[in-house]
């Protein structure tokens, strides 16, 4: 079947209603053998240093997998790297297609995109909503795997990391992935319930270090709500498939996000937040309407390439949790 | 008898308190320390105290940069930051302040309010902020770190944002043919400026500042100029964190 490459959520269900298999490349490139050599492979090809540490994997990932030859290129609400990332695919002969996401939220535009997208797969809207509903049932399982992590402290800040962040795929098999998510759930109410005393939010893209969740964990702390990953499984109930993907914060002004976190602040009660940003990424900046915007002490922790939390981090980390305990 | 240990990325420093009183303080080159007076054990690390020259402790509180890579076995571990705010309040008397602490490779500030953290930033990716900086630089112009912590008047202005083109930067300045005062200040500014947006960020009226780059008057004095706040050097500024350690011992 062909693979279609994604590099951020996009309107999956028009690539699974043409038959299509989404892979999100993200995902491939962190779980695969050696991501560090792969991030050096860009470099080598002229990527420069001072580069999320993301694209450059993306690159040499898609590069490798040569049975994906189309990938689509987010070229607003995503970032702005994105762009170079598929021009020097397309010199590889890597065939890109373009969708936006309009920085303002304007419905029809967002309509226009994804009928787009629809025309380029060749699928109509009563195929694409099928795929929907189907979709929808796997995604409403996960936010079950979400409540069960804040509400009931059944569920591991990683596993509700790794279930949410599948959704913007699905693995390339709905099927399989929801059976898998069944068998986790049907573990999970049983579950002995969590006792770290010091709740977290994870704010800010899926972090390229391995670890930081264990780590976390094994000091006492437990992330109990994950900002981006929890939007890949489009936590609002909806028919209308441009609604959700206008509802979906990520993509849009940051202030769409700044109400959506502190709702769950307050919903999860929350004693802090980790804001996690790639270097050399716009995101950085953000962190300052964070600080302003948000009531909660933050930590703003920085990752460049794939690799175990390192110590200076870990020390940071440390005293943050300490910070918190102690003011509790 | 509470031996507080920090262990840090350029010096190791040890205090001994007995009650809140202190008994004694000892300052180490790190890999010195770990080459002579350490040994790993078990996947700790033991330290022959004896052989330091130190009395023997009922009990030790360690923290710093190393003790996550090596752990001192038998002392109980607090993090960096507490570890600095009980010294700072211990040597202080002050429960409200923004801590400034700059050491050999780490730039902490912290906001302390009724004696407890607040909030707190430090340098993540890059130490150009650090004692090393300085040291470096000081080497580059001729002079040792005291010359350099005199000199504040008539800064050059320095723009690379890493530490080691910054002596380059440096290099081309004494070409120029400015003063060393004013290279020297050009310096102390340079260590200012890359603290002040964490310092912004944190702001409160009193600034304590400690760590080994707290000897640097210069420092001090463009603080005070710059921000407008009374800035105090506690007596011991580098076995700030140390002594934190032996208050922690105490009070458990």
């Amino acid at each position: 079947m062909r693979k279609i490459g994604i590099t951020t959520t996009v309107p999956v269900e028009v690539i699974y209603a043409a038959g299509c298999i989404p892979v999100d490349i993200n995902n491939i490139f962190i779980t695969g053998e050696h991501p560090q050599q792969k991030v050096e492979a860009a470099e080598i090809a002229g990527y420069p240093r001072n580069v999320c540490g993301w694209i450059k994997g993306l690159y040499t990932t898609i590069l490798e997998e040569k049975d994906i030859r189309e990938v689509i290129a987010v070229t607003q609400g995503d970032c702005t790297n994105t762009h170079a990332l598929m021009e020097t695919l397309e010199l590889q002969g890597v065939k890109t297609i373009p969708f936006a996401f309009p920085f303002d939220r304007d419905k029809d535009l967002l309509r226009l995109q994804i009928e787009k997208l629809m025309a380029y797969f060749e699928v109509d809207w009563e195929q694409v909503l099928i795929v929907k509903k189907r979709l929808d049932a796997i995604r409403k399982k996960v936010w079950e795997i979400d409540r069960l992590t804040w509400e009931e402290n059944r569920v591991s800040g990683f596993d509700n990391h790794l279930f949410q962040v599948n959704c913007s795929d699905f693995k390339g098999e709905p099927e399989s992935f929801d059976r898998e998510i069944s068998q986790f759930l049907e573990r999970a109410c049983h579950a002995p319930e969590l006792k770290q005393d010091v709740r977290l939010g994870f704010i800010g893209v899926p972090p390229i270090i391995s670890g930081l969740y264990h780590y976390l964990e094994s000091i006492g702390a437990r992330v109990v709500f994950n900002e981006i990953q929890r939007q890949f499984t489009m936590p609002f109930e909806t028919d209308d498939l441009v609604e959700q993907y206008r509802l979906y914060t990520y993509p849009y002004h940051v202030l769409n996000r700044i109400e959506d976190i502190k709702r769950e602040i307050k919903r999860r009660n929350l004693d802090g937040l980790i804001h996690y940003t790639q270097s050399f990424c716009f995101r950085q900046i953000e962190d300052l309407i964070f600080r302003q915007e948000l009531d909660v002490p933050i930590l703003t922790l920085e990752g460049d390439k794939p690799a175990q939390l390192d110590a200076r981090s870990k020390m940071r980390i440390d005293a943050f949790v300490e910070m918190l305990r102690w003011n509790k | 008898m509470i031996c507080g240990l920090d262990l840090g990325s350029r010096n190791v420093k040890i205090a001994l308190m007995e009650g809140n009183e202190l008994k004694g303080t000892y300052i180490y080159d790190t890999m010195q320390f770990y080459r002579a007076y350490a040994r790993k054990q078990e996947g700790k690390l033991v330290v022959d105290f004896k052989r330091l020259g130190l009395p023997p402790a009922e009990k030790v509180v360690s923290t710093g940069y190393g003790r996550l890579t090596v752990e001192v076995a038998g002392a109980a571990v607090i993090p960096e930051i507490k570890a600095h705010v009980l010294g700072a309040v211990y040597q202080t008397g002050r429960k409200d302040f923004t801590l400034i602490d700059l050491g050999g490779q780490d730039s902490k500030v912290i906001q302390v309010k009724n004696g407890k953290v607040a909030d707190f930033m430090t340098n993540d990716k890059c130490a150009a902020s650090s004692g090393r900086y300085l040291e470096n630089m000081a080497a580059v112009l001729g002079i040792d770190l005291e010359e350099l912590s005199k000199h504040y008047e008539r800064p050059v202005e320095l723009n690379s944002t890493c530490a080691v083109f910054g002596e380059t930067e440096l290099i081309g300045k004494i070409v120029e043919g400015y003063s060393i005062p004013s290279l020297a200040a050009g310096v102390n500014y340079t260590i200012f400026k890359r603290i002040l947006p964490m310092v912004k960020k944190m702001g409160n009226k009193v600034i304590v500042f400690t760590g080994g780059v707290a000897y640097n008057e210069a420092l001090k004095n463009i603080m005070e100029k710059e921000l407008n706040v009374e800035v105090l050097v506690p007596a011991l500024p580098q076995f700030n964190g140390a002594l934190g350690c032996c208050i922690y011992g105490g009070e458990s």
